[in-house]
């Protein structure tokens, strides 16, 4: 099977930022719903920043460069989201390093020590209603994608669906973590924004890496 | 709002300034990371590091010096440190003995932290980590995983400092350290609110005849709001608050703290001081050393808190160890 390149890599990161970056009021709207209506600003600023610090990445590996990319979202997302989507950088920068390019089996390992690593940040699980259930989705996918043997972008794709699939299969369940836990059961019938941001993302990306 | 201030986003930055100049000869200071450290900085022992927000100080950005801290790296009024912040800080003044953590218990500052350990140590470096949580007004609140980390922070520094000057290993500072946070307890009263400089307002609406009780050092409220009444009411509320939470017993030997929330004349902390050290007697403690003072302030809150710190003879030795800081009268 191929492999992801570095400089696709790059395109990713670059993508999930311009995605958080257009859609900073419409995540801010979904947070407001139901949270503190900071989310897509918190999650916007930090990306920004990634953007203006974009020269002065350490660009050596795919590793050093997420390390890069996770130092600024952490320092520069406002509330919970820093070190949430921090840690997702940090433990695949973690898991990349030295690396020029990353086979789906190194991303999938990536993926679940991110996940991980985010559970251990702010104690959510699986089925809390959090952009966890997302990297979760698109685990299973991109797992499934290699049993089958299918290519990188398609695979992509597939997992790109599954995460957007997440979105509404989370619609009615009941949020466990973060500020929109405090309103219990009437959290039932909204989206979750980092499930849905998880999800804009994906799309974006398959059609920037087509 | 009235305050010595230029741009208010400066703020952090020019009081860090301030504090560099009037100590140029034993801090170093990285203004990019908010990092003060020692300008001898030890390499043949433990270092030991705190963050925080600002607005606190003297804690903890001014007890950098030769048996306290080694190096701080606060974050901006009341927020955590960013994960940079505490990296950067960990990387500079790493050795082989190891760095310390000091964390105080809120969720911002739990994250930052985990993160930056797991980054330092990945690097190699060996660090331990100390959760601080002493307040007993509530068991959780607004930017909390548990109880809050208050005052009683100085304790913690002040013993884990003078043990790790002494040569202490990581692991038995670690040790040393939660013993004295499961020894120490605190609970702090507010008659004011105070403002950030970024804010321009007061965080928090309290009425003239009013006071908080149990206040956290961000203006998080506490147990309940409730009327002014005199100091001895008052005092009798908050010693038994925080006497009885571990509790402590007849024949306990203690270091008492009154500490001002930053807006309170050092008057008021001696009077109220007083009617602590009596109740302390009648209840049979033997107060060893005494505190009394603006420790970890919440900016220019009217307010105290009462910390008690049940001694051993560990801790006691520990707390009359000689300690230097940037703060000083002569």
């Amino acid at each position: 099977m191929d492999k992801l390149s570095q400089q696709q890599v790059e395109l990713i990161v670059r993508t999930m930022a311009e995605t958080a970056i257009k859609n900073e009021a419409y995540f801010s709207e979904l947070d407001a719903v139901m949270g503190d209506a900071d989310f897509g600003v918190s999650l916007a600023g930090g990306f920004k920043a990634v953007l203006a610090q974009w020269d002065k990445f350490d660009m050596s590996s795919i590793g050093s460069f997420l390390l890069s990319v996770s130092k600024e979202i952490t320092g520069n997302t406002g509330g919970c989201s820093g070190p949430v989507w921090g840690t997702l950088f940090m433990r695949c920068g973690m898991a990349f390093k030295g690396k020029a390019d990353v086979s789906l089996d190194e991303i999938i390992a990536a993926f679940k020590s991110a996940i991980e690593g985010i559970m251990k940040r702010g104690g959510a699980q699986i089925g809390d209603k959090t952009l966890i259930d997302a990297l979760d989705a698109i685990v299973k996918s991109f797992e499934k994608s290699v049993a089958d043997n299918t290519p990188l972008l398609e695979a992509f794709r597939k997992a790109s669906d599954a995460a957007v699939e997440m979105r509404e299969t989370t619609k009615d369940w009941v949020a466990k973590r973060g500020r929109q836990s405090f309103t219990g059961d009437r959290s039932i019938g909204t989206y979750d924004p980092g499930i849905v941001a998880i999800g804009d993302m994906s799309k974006a990306i398959v059609a920037a890496l087509s | 709002m009235k305050k010595f201030v230029n741009d208010p986003a400066n703020f952090v930055k020019e009081m860090f300034e301030g504090i560099y100049l009037a100590n140029k000869d034993k801090l170093k200071w990285v203004p990019e990371y908010n990092i003060l450290y020692r300008a001898d900085l030890p390499k043949d022992k433990v270092v030991v590091m705190q963050g925080s927000g600002s607005g606190h100080e003297p804690a903890h950005s001014m007890v950098v010096g030769p048996g306290m801290l080694d190096a701080c790296c606060p974050g901006n009024i009341f927020a955590a440190p960013p994960m940079d912040y505490v990296y950067e800080c960990t990387k500079l003044i790493a050795n082989d003995k190891g760095v310390l953590h000091l964390i105080n218990n809120y969720q911002g500052d739990r994250m930052a932290w985990d993160m930056a350990r797991e980054m330092a140590e990945a690097d190699g470096i060996k660090i331990g980590v100390v959760i601080i949580d002493d307040d007993v007004s509530v068991t959780n609140s607004l930017y909390t995983v548990g109880r809050r980390g208050v005052a009683g922070n100085f304790f913690v520094i002040k013993a884990v400092g003078a043990a790790a000057a002494k040569g202490k290993s990581l692991e038995e500072l670690v040790a040393l350290g939660e013993k004295v946070n499961k020894n120490v307890r605190s609970m702090g009263i507010a008659l004011s609110s105070c403002t950030p400089p970024a804010k321009g307002a007061p965080i928090f609406d309290i009425g003239d005849d009013e006071i908080e009780i149990g206040i956290g050092i961000h203006g998080e409220p506490g147990r309940r709001r409730d009327k002014i009444r005199s100091a001895s009411e008052i005092i009798e509320e908050v010693f038994t608050a925080v006497h009885d939470d571990i509790p402590f017993q007849k024949g306990d030997r203690v270091a008492i703290m009154v500490n001002g929330m930053g807006g309170t004349p050092i008057s008021e902390l001696y009077l109220l001081y007083g009617l602590a050290a009596k109740k302390a007697e009648a209840k049979g403690l033997t107060i060893v050393k005494n505190y009394v003072g603006n420790y970890c302030t919440s900016l220019e809150m009217q307010g105290f808190s009462l910390t008690l710190l049940k001694l051993d003879s560990e801790i006691e030795s520990l707390l009359n160890e000689p300690a230097e800081i940037p703060i000083r009268v002569f």
